[in-house]
């Protein structure tokens, strides 16, 4: 227990004799003001980011095993699920955890709401805010096409039809989603880069400035 | 344990605290952080294992009558070409790599004899040097025979 404490002192104090840690810890963290009047339900917010870096989480360990391919994209999975060991747990939580992720998602957006906390000067908050709403149900549509199932299948096939409903360019638009005119291989690689690359870069831009903003202007305050 | 403040000498005394309540509270804080950090240590741990089940780390097993006197079969093995041989009645398992230049060799049943098509080398059945520019014979590989198969296990 001394020993622990002892080693943990030295190891921080390094940091923080080069860097001064320690005002920036308590400012920020350990003796930060919050209002009184908040709930719990302020921290659906939080807990969307912790669902989001869960999901970055399992989904490294996942990418280790599996190939964007329509041969092998099944049978990978189910390698990792029957085969890896801790693989099921691993895979549940990325699956479970975006369904998770959506709730809480939409639970801080419905508060958001409810109070009224978008007007200014917030408005940019509930704009960013919505975008990354989007961008999250980007990720769980692309993610569900990757396991190469019927469900997955025909799940693609059902909701890349829908911008088809637009005017003119929507049949292009459709194509342009699946690499050509059906559900392909072409579709499965370009979901796997969406899903792995694109829509979390995309993600982590939307969530930098919905912080800085958020640290800006400070927390919204219920009466 | 207990002591009472001194507050006449004008200078500001920690209140007494109870130190065995503070260290139970500090060792519960702690068994919980390891427990919670195992929690998810574990899974992680065995999840970056090597999965055992690969068939890369898998043993090669080849059925004795799979195999024919004086043929060659070639096997791949943990990214290596190997070549199983019933010679003689007795099976060989030899790396196909020659030792040259790393070309794989080529068996020619008629002449019993394992050609390099790179630089002309030849080896006789049991994998030692005919001729050609080389001097060490084709790398026996390990093997043991059980239950009728051929099987390789080691790194080779």
């Amino acid at each position: 227990m001394r020993l622990v404490q002892s080693v943990v002192h030295g190891v921080f104090g390094w940091f923080d004799q080069r860097y001064n840690l320690v005002p920036l810890i308590e400012k920020n963290v350990t003796k930060k003001q919050v209002p009184c009047t908040l709930s719990w339900a302020a921290c659906f917010g939080g807990l969307s980011l912790l669902t989001f870096l869960v999901q970055v989480f399992t989904g490294m360990l996942l990418l280790m095993y599996y190939k964007p391919d329509p041969a092998q994209a099944w049978d990978s999975v189910t390698f990792v699920k029957s085969n890896v060991s801790m693989g099921w747990l691993v895979q549940r939580i990325h699956a479970v955890g975006a369904n998770l992720m959506i709730v809480l998602v939409f639970m801080h957006m419905a508060r958001v709401a409810y109070y009224k906390i978008f007007r200014a000067p917030r408005e940019l908050h509930w704009i960013s805010g919505v975008v990354l709403a989007l961008l999250t149900t980007m990720m769980a549509f692309t993610g569900y096409l990757l396991p190469w199932t019927q469900l997955s299948y025909w799940g693609a096939k059902v909701g890349t039809e829908i911008p088809g409903a637009v005017p003119v360019v929507g049949g292009e638009i459709v194509r342009w989603v699946r690499r050509g005119n059906g559900i392909s291989g072409e579709t499965l690689g370009f979901f796997f880069a969406v899903h792995i690359w694109v829509l979390p870069a995309v993600m982590v831009g939307f969530m930098l400035m919905h912080f800085a903003m958020i640290r800006r202007t400070g927390i919204s305050r219920p009466l | 344990m207990e002591r009472e403040p001194h507050q006449d000498d004008g200078q500001r005394v920690d209140p007494p605290c109870n130190d065995g309540r503070r260290t139970f509270c500090k060792g519960c804080i702690v068994a919980m952080a390891v427990g919670s950090g195992s929690m998810v240590g574990f899974p992680l741990v065995a999840f970056l294992a090597r999965p055992q089940t690969l068939d890369l780390n898998k043993p090669l097993e080849i059925p004795l009558d799979r195999l024919t006197p004086g043929q060659a079969q070639y096997v791949e093995y943990r990214g290596q070409q190997l070549i199983v041989l019933l010679a003689q009645d007795q099976p060989m398992v030899i790396s196909a790599s020659c030792p040259h230049l790393g070309c794989n060799v080529i068996w020619d049943s008629g002449d019993a004899v394992f050609h390099c098509p790179c630089h002309g080398a030849s080896f006789d059945s049991a994998g030692q040097v005919v001729k050609g520019p080389v001097s060490s014979p084709l790398r026996k590989v390990p093997f043991e025979v059980k239950d009728g198969k051929v099987i390789v296990s080691t790194e080779v």
